[in-house]
């Protein structure tokens, strides 16, 4: 590892936190504030409940942060999730795949989607953008064409643990995610790997030529991406227990919201996973608190555009008055 | 290079067309495969009611009694902002002015999403409200956060679009698959005669109730009609410019061998007759489709369009509503075979758990205008 | 890259030049040979009532790809221009049934779109918020506000006379003149005018830009504007082609105009692209999802088809720049 790279992630990182604390800090006001008009929203069970519903988002978003500080982007993701959700279905029904072999089918369609991305962007350098939005459209047809618009119900019992089941009183879903984004953190923080992506993000053609293995990282990241788009795939289905080929649509936006409020720069190089985690709880905890206050749910949307815009600026022009 | 990747993109949409092609022959597209109950032949009235069934609704956990009391109740349809759901809401609003002890509110996804909608539901569950209407983007999906809803005490009736039975107490049906089914066909029979060939124009094929009528069509065609021949099925999402796009793309494909073309959603017919009215048309492709009044209005006044079929889904939400408050009265339950629905009188309940609305309503250029939504 | 050939401006001008013949050609050969293979199969798709339905109805997706590009080559992105222009639609056609003069149905809108996308632009460029920010954050805005305020009540009983669409000039459609005339004077004044240069120049090296006496921030203030403007123009196209206004955001609109812009050969990493390339990439898209139809593809597979041909334009078109980049070395 070289000293460069080094020291850039030190000069990065206290910049950053400065961002996530003030966003943490808009947060906790919003929480305390919404709190305050209704005794139904600061309650475990309700909070354990919007846990549920973070799950899918949440573990698109890890890959996605990973993905935006190399400089990247991903717009795929939801049509990867449309796709699994399809394949896991699909091989279960009409290949007579056992369940948990097509479970397994299906994470494995995630991985090899994301990595045909990696795999042309790195190799025949499409653009990020241009590529994912391309397969976009490629994979959501797949979904289409191969489920023939038919959707598959009817799982056996246990399969739904995972999306409806708790373990000591937490939803399954969240409790996945908590395991991922402990890992992805210290995999951001603490490994070469983590430096190597802000390395990439802050500058591509200095981090070839300090002899980092760039396209190898970004292969991994986009195949990460693929895989937790289906692993999500797997997650929803066993929460609505059923299949349809338009799942999952629209998601790509979501998670980027939570990612760009988070703090990560969609010029690469900066961004944490702590950040989007914040991002993601705050965006849910403010619709389902603004709903639970009584706020109806086209208002709340223009409430979720102003805040994020305003948060934003907010956090930006601080730390622009504090540098 | 180039003859090269001519050759190519030749080559690759020639086997395209050719392999997927080859399974088209038997259904429609864009129908589903559940079994189809097709209406008898001919003007009779609806076939006898099937066998009465047993009720397989769901029931709460443990409501509190409200019967007589005043009562909140959430309508969450399957999007807000569309004509359609705007209509239902307009007439559960009626239903709860007669009523005076019933305050009910529209909220929605302004996407028609299913994970959206689940939300929104789980939102009002933890909220607290004695009631739940809705309206599914899919049966399945929504099933688990409607039980979760009937674990907790509220009663859930479901109108438009159906769940599984178990998962809500009833579900007022506007009108039943086979007989939508019936009225299109028949309407474009009378129009384009017994030999005509017609396409239809979709929103998608994933959308339950649609894939439910295209399917009911084709097996009363199968039955009644023989002769009609369907040419295709596309898709153009709820986008009024995407459906004018297909719908004038068809007539250009086919030309002269086009007689009629379907449209499946409020958007999709409007969009179709005005495709049919651009090409100068009218009068030679016949547009028969689901759709509210005002938009059909124009298409009506100048002969386009001689029929539209629907039901009247400001009577089809003031139906859900006096359904739902008959239910915390207790007056609606497991074995009643009607429930009285204010000035729509006494509806019959069929299919175990459903309350029917009537038959579907065939807008004319004489009766329009009574319309206004 | 960019920074290399930003340098000296005769190289770029000549390699620019280059570059964007080089994709609208590939463009332009990619159409006609889509109509020449889907015409031996099914005769029918190249009666002239075909094709000029096909420009007709998309037109307003290529006029928005034109202010699209030039954000994207200034080196931004909007995401909110598809619920932008089913708000600028909502407010020209009830101005429109409220009675006011026709005119100011036509005019309010695109000042409307100016402003928005102004003020969106100045937050971008004067208080350094990344685009994808602001406009993501200004689609939930306008989706929400746009239900909220109308409650999705659909616009009907248009006057006769709002149709611009229906309008046409010489026997030429006028979505299809504005459509021609807006690319053209897009791409002549981007090629030729200072300011328009300056977009290419913030896009591929804001630094130098700034040093070569290019104020950024004002350009980028500028193309936002444009955007609008053009936005503007295509919502009234979309606005008055069909008898009813849904008054809703179109769904995926924006997803449809990027994809014309970048199949059209505009950098995302900005700096690079022109306006005629994304209009004829409006086209072939439009092209692809009518030929699919035309040549009895199951409706099943044909978004997957049309997604597969998108990206084999875009992996060709790459392919093609390394080849002559390569070939350009070694000379």
């Amino acid at each position: 590892m070289s000293l460069g790279v080094e020291t850039r992630a030190f000069r990065v990182s206290p910049w950053l936190k400065r961002h996530e604390t003030l966003l943490a800090l808009i947060l906790l006001i919003a929480l305390v504030g919404l709190g305050a008009f209704n005794d139904r929203f600061l309650t475990i069970d309700n909070l354990l409940d919007q846990g549920r519903f973070i799950s899918e988002i949440g573990l698109i978003a890890l890959p996605m942060t990973f993905i935006i500080i190399t400089g990247g982007i991903d717009l795929s993701v939801g049509a990867i999730v449309g796709l699994c959700a399809i394949m896991l279905g699909y091989s279960w029904k009409n290949f007579g795949f056992p369940l948990p072999l097509a479970i397994a089918f299906a994470l494995a369609v995630g991985a090899l989607a994301g990595f045909v991305n990696g795999l042309v962007i790195t190799r025949v350098k499409v653009p990020p953008l241009i590529m994912t939005i391309a397969t976009l459209a490629l994979y959501r047809g797949l979904a289409e064409g191969i489920s023939q618009a038919r959707s598959v119900r009817g799982y056996p019992e246990w399969f739904y643990f995972l999306g409806q089941g708790s373990v000591f009183g937490v939803p399954t879903q969240l409790l996945v995610l908590i395991v991922l984004i402990v890992i992805a953190g210290i995999a951001l923080d603490r490994t070469t790997f983590g430096r190597t992506l802000y390395a990439i993000g802050a500058n591509e053609t200095a981090a070839r030529f300090s002899a980092l293995p760039v396209d190898r990282v970004k292969l991994i990241v986009y195949t990460l991406s693929g895989l937790a788009s289906g692993l999500a795939a797997w997650v929803l289905v066993s929460r609505v227990t059923t299949t349809r080929m338009d799942m999952g649509a629209g998601y790509e936006l979501d998670v980027i919201a939570a990612v760009v409020l988070g703090g990560a720069s969609i010029f690469g190089g900066s961004g944490t996973i702590w950040g989007t985690v914040i991002g993601l709880v705050m965006i849910q905890l403010l619709k389902n608190g603004l709903a639970l206050t009584g706020v109806k749910g086209d208002a709340t949307i223009v409430v979720i555009g102003v805040a994020l815009i305003l948060s934003v600026l907010i956090a930006s022009s601080l730390e622009r008055r504090r540098d | 290079m180039k003859s090269r990747f001519l050759l190519a993109t030749t080559a690759a949409l020639a086997l395209a067309a050719w392999t997927t092609q080859a399974s088209a022959a038997s259904k429609w597209d864009g129908a589903d495969d559940l079994p189809t109950s097709p209406l008898a032949c001919g003007a009779g009235e609806a076939a006898a009611p099937a066998a009465a069934k047993p009720y397989d609704g769901g029931q709460p956990t443990n409501p509190p009694n409200k019967a007589g009391k005043e009562i909140t109740i959430v309508d969450v349809p399957k999007l807000i902002g569309i004509g359609y759901f705007n209509a239902t809401s307009k007439g559960m609003q009626d239903a709860a002015k007669e009523l005076g002890n019933v305050k009910v509110t529209t909220d929605g996804p302004t996407e028609a999403k299913i994970d959206e909608q689940i939300k929104f539901i789980d939102n009002y569950i933890t909220r607290g409200v004695d009631g739940i209407l809705f309206a599914a983007n899919d049966p399945v999906a929504i099933a688990p956060v409607l039980k979760k809803a009937l674990s907790k005490g509220v009663h859930v009736v479901g109108y438009d679009a159906n769940s599984t039975p178990d998962a809500r107490e009833w579900f007022v049906n506007q009108a039943e698959f086979n007989g939508i089914g019936k009225s299109m066909m028949d309407s474009m029979a009378k129009e384009i005669g017994e030999d005509g060939s017609f396409a239809i124009v979709t929103s998608t094929f994933t959308t339950p109730n649609q894939a439910r009528w295209i399917a009911e069509m084709q097996a009363y065609t199968e039955k009644c009609h023989p002769k009609m021949k369907w040419l295709e099925t596309v898709e153009a999402q709820e986008d009024n410019n995407l459906s004018f796009n297909q719908a004038t793309t068809l007539i250009n494909k086919y030309g002269d061998k086009l007689k009629g073309l379907f449209g499946m959603t409020s958007v999709a017919t409007p969009a179709s007759a005005e495709a049919v009215t651009k090409a100068g048309q009218c009068g030679k492709v016949a547009v028969v489709g689901l759709a509210t009044p005002n938009a059909m209005k124009p298409y009506l006044k100048t002969d386009c369009v001689k029929s539209v079929v629907l039901w009247n889904p400001i009577d089809l939400g003031y139906a859900a509503t006096y359904a739902m408050r008959a239910v915390v009265d207790g007056k609606l339950k497991p074995g009643s075979t009607s429930v009285e629905a204010g000035k729509l009188g006494k509806l019959n309940v069929v299919n175990g758990s459903e309350i029917l609305l009537g038959a579907p309503f065939i807008y004319t250029k004489e009766n329009i205008d009574k319309f206004d939504f | 890259m960019s920074a290399t050939t930003i340098a000296s401006p005769g190289y770029a001008r000549r390699a620019a030049f280059r570059r964007l013949v080089g994709q609208e050609a590939l463009l332009a050969v990619a159409i006609i040979g889509l109509a020449i293979v889907v015409g031996l199969i099914n005769p029918r798709f190249l009666a002239t009532r075909n094709l000029s339905d096909l420009l007709l109805g998309n037109a307003y997706i290529a006029i928005a790809a034109i202010g699209m590009s030039m954000v994207i080559i200034s080196g931004n992105i909007d995401i909110s221009v598809g619920a932008l222009i089913g708000v600028l639609a909502t407010i020209s056609g009830s101005l429109a049934v409220a009675g006011a003069p026709i005119v100011i149905a036509w005019v309010v809108p695109i000042l409307v779109g100016v402003a928005v996308m102004a003020a969106q632009g100045a937050i971008v460029a004067y208080l350094r918020i990344p685009s994808i920010v602001v406009t993501l954050g200004m689609l939930s805005i306008l989706k929400g506000g746009l239900i909220s305020v109308t409650g999705g009540k659909w616009i009907t009983d248009l006057p006769q006379d709002f149709h611009l669409a229906d309008l046409s000039l010489f026997g030429v459609p006028m979505p299809v003149i504005i459509m021609v005339l807006a690319t053209v004077l897009a791409a002549l004044w981007m090629r030729n005018s200072p300011s328009g240069r300056a977009i290419y120049a913030t896009g591929g090296n804001p630094e130098a830009a700034r040093l070569c006496g290019v104020n950024p921030q004002r350009t980028v203030l500028m193309v936002f504007a444009l955007h609008g403007l053009f936005a503007g123009i295509a919502s009234l196209v979309y606005a008055t082609q069909l008898r009813v206004i849904q008054s809703t955001t179109p769904q995926g609109l924006e997803l449809t105009i990027i994809t014309a812009a970048v199949v059209g050969g505009v950098s995302i990493l900005g700096g690079v692209g022109t306006v005629v390339g994304s209009t004829l990439a409006a086209i072939l898209i439009a092209e692809i999802t009518s030929a699919l139809v035309f040549i009895n593809v199951s409706p099943y597979w044909t978004d997957a088809l049309r997604g597969a041909l998108i990206l084999a334009t875009v992996i060709a078109d790459i392919l093609r720049r390394q080849r002559r980049a390569a070939q350009g070395w070694k000379r």
